[in-house]
């Protein structure tokens, strides 16, 4: 049997879920009576792994997700806005022996409660419906502060002297074509217009083929409402070692390499 | 577009994840919505990137946030960061549809499912590296090795795929695959503490 030590190298092949075999069994054994040191390195391995979670294409989900899911928690009934369950009212050994006047009180009673719980409830649900209104009105704000600053990036790097203006060309005539300005230190812009709209389950995707080895994801992206595309997506190489850059369409997230034929390319060198 | 949605807090600062999985203890919803904010992005990327197919991502998104709602007892911050836990369960989620997608006609364990992830630590938890910078980092790394190893480690990641499982996939030898997994996770792993300190 190998000691801590000896099985550290392991640990992150542990955590991505590849070992199998003698190996997880001996690993696995050696954690059940481990001490501290060992246990720690697996969740340190483990935490490594999950940082390749930031690899994925960056993707933004669907806006009514959010709503979704507190719908759902919600629905569930245990969500902390929830009325909390009232607490039954032990029956009463004296309750024979009450008047007739105080059965009248309490009933009285029960209705001014019933009335008030219901003016508060409607209350509530005035107050939730004016809570959820800000809130959407605030994350539309905040939509159009992202675009806006969005739009300055684009206006930035394309009013650059240091930018390199790139034009990429549509093979399909029918499509417009879009704009690339290559900044040495802010990335690329590209913009576009009048471009068609996506199907859902699609996707846009920009890359760079440098001169030696294979194209290299920069960005996905979708066109907006209005068919127009502006972003800044960063580059980590040198304008001189690109030869071109390219787009494709591709399934919704992203492809690790291109699936369909390049719709857009412009050569940088 | 790239569009973020910021929840302003009450406050007016964000809290830390601890606070909102504290107040998510007491059943407070706004954390819960919080908390999204700040990782439904993240998490939904890595379950699209798995799963792909965006329908399919949705509900994982949606059944990985109700369980970090009724599950939150069962994290403890002092144990380790938010973040990787929730993407070490976004991740164990969609593998699961991967495989189920795989295998039609296993039924689904809920023991499986239900099974969170273990604790994880991070080596230097008041690191000021922010998201983007890691992301940046992560993708250069890996768009720095060879094409071959990185195909390993995604077939690994996003894939579920064992050692031998990549070997059958790939038509390398089991040797070559361990090696070039182990090659580049730790370079992952240094790059990471290089970011760190």
């Amino acid at each position: 049997m190998r000691n801590c030590e000896q099985l550290a190298p392991l640990y992150e092949e542990y955590a991505l879920g590849v070992l199998e075999g003698e190996e997880r069994a001996e690993l696995e054994a050696h954690l059940a009576s481990a001490g501290d040191p060992c246990v720690s390195g697996v969740a340190q391995a483990r935490w490594v792994v999950s940082q390749l979670a930031l690899a994925a294409p960056d993707a933004q989900p669907p806006s009514a997700l959010r709503g979704k899911i507190m719908d759902a928690i919600k629905a569930n009934g245990d969500s902390a806005r929830a009325v909390a369950p009232i607490e039954k009212p032990k029956p009463s050994k004296q309750g024979a022996m009450f008047p007739l006047w105080a059965w009248i009180a309490a009933a009285a009673l029960a209705l001014v409660t019933g009335y008030t719980i219901r003016q508060m409830n409607n209350q509530n649900d005035q107050l939730a419906q004016l809570r959820k209104q800000m809130k959407l009105a605030t994350m539309q704000n905040q939509a159009l502060q992202n675009q806006l600053d969005m739009d300055r990036m684009v206006a930035m790097v394309m009013m650059s002297p240091d930018s390199i203006p790139l034009k990429l060309m549509p093979k399909d005539k029918n499509m417009p074509m879009v704009h690339a300005y290559l900044h040495p230190q802010m990335g690329v812009a590209i913009t576009a217009d009048q471009m068609p709209a996506l199907p859902s389950a699609r996707t846009l995707q920009l890359w760079f083929v440098p001169k030696s080895g294979k194209p290299v994801s920069v960005a996905i992206f979708r066109p907006d409402a209005m068919g127009q595309i502006a972003l800044v997506a960063p580059v980590n190489v040198p304008a001189n070692e690109i030869a071109a850059f390219a787009v494709t369409d591709e399934p919704a997230g992203g492809s690790p390499q291109p699936t369909t034929p390049i719709a857009w390319m412009a050569q940088v060198n | 577009m790239l569009l973020a949605v910021v929840q302003p807090w009450p406050e007016g600062k964000q809290p830390t994840d601890a606070v909102l999985m504290e107040r998510l203890l007491q059943r407070d919803s706004g954390a819960l919505e919080a908390l999204y904010d700040r990782y439904g992005r993240p998490v939904y990327s890595l379950v699209l990137r798995i799963a792909q197919h965006p329908s399919s991502a949705e509900e994982i998104v949606q059944d990985v946030f109700l369980q970090l709602w009724r599950s939150a007892d069962r994290f403890q911050i002092s144990r380790g960061p938010l973040e990787p836990w929730l993407f070490t369960m976004a991740r164990n989620r969609a593998l699961d549809f991967l495989r189920l997608k795989r295998e039609k006609q296993r039924r689904r364990e809920d023991s499986d499912s239900d099974i969170l992830p273990s604790a994880v630590v991070r080596p230097d938890p008041e690191g000021d590296i922010d998201r983007t910078r890691r992301a940046e980092k992560i993708r250069a790394l890996l768009g720095s090795l060879p094409e071959a190893q990185r195909r390993a480690i995604e077939l690994a990641f996003f894939e579920g795929l064992s050692h031998s499982e990549i070997a059958a996939a790939t038509g390398e030898a089991l040797g070559t695959i361990k090696s070039w997994i182990r090659g580049g996770l730790l370079r992952l792993r240094e790059s990471l503490e290089e970011a760190s300190s």
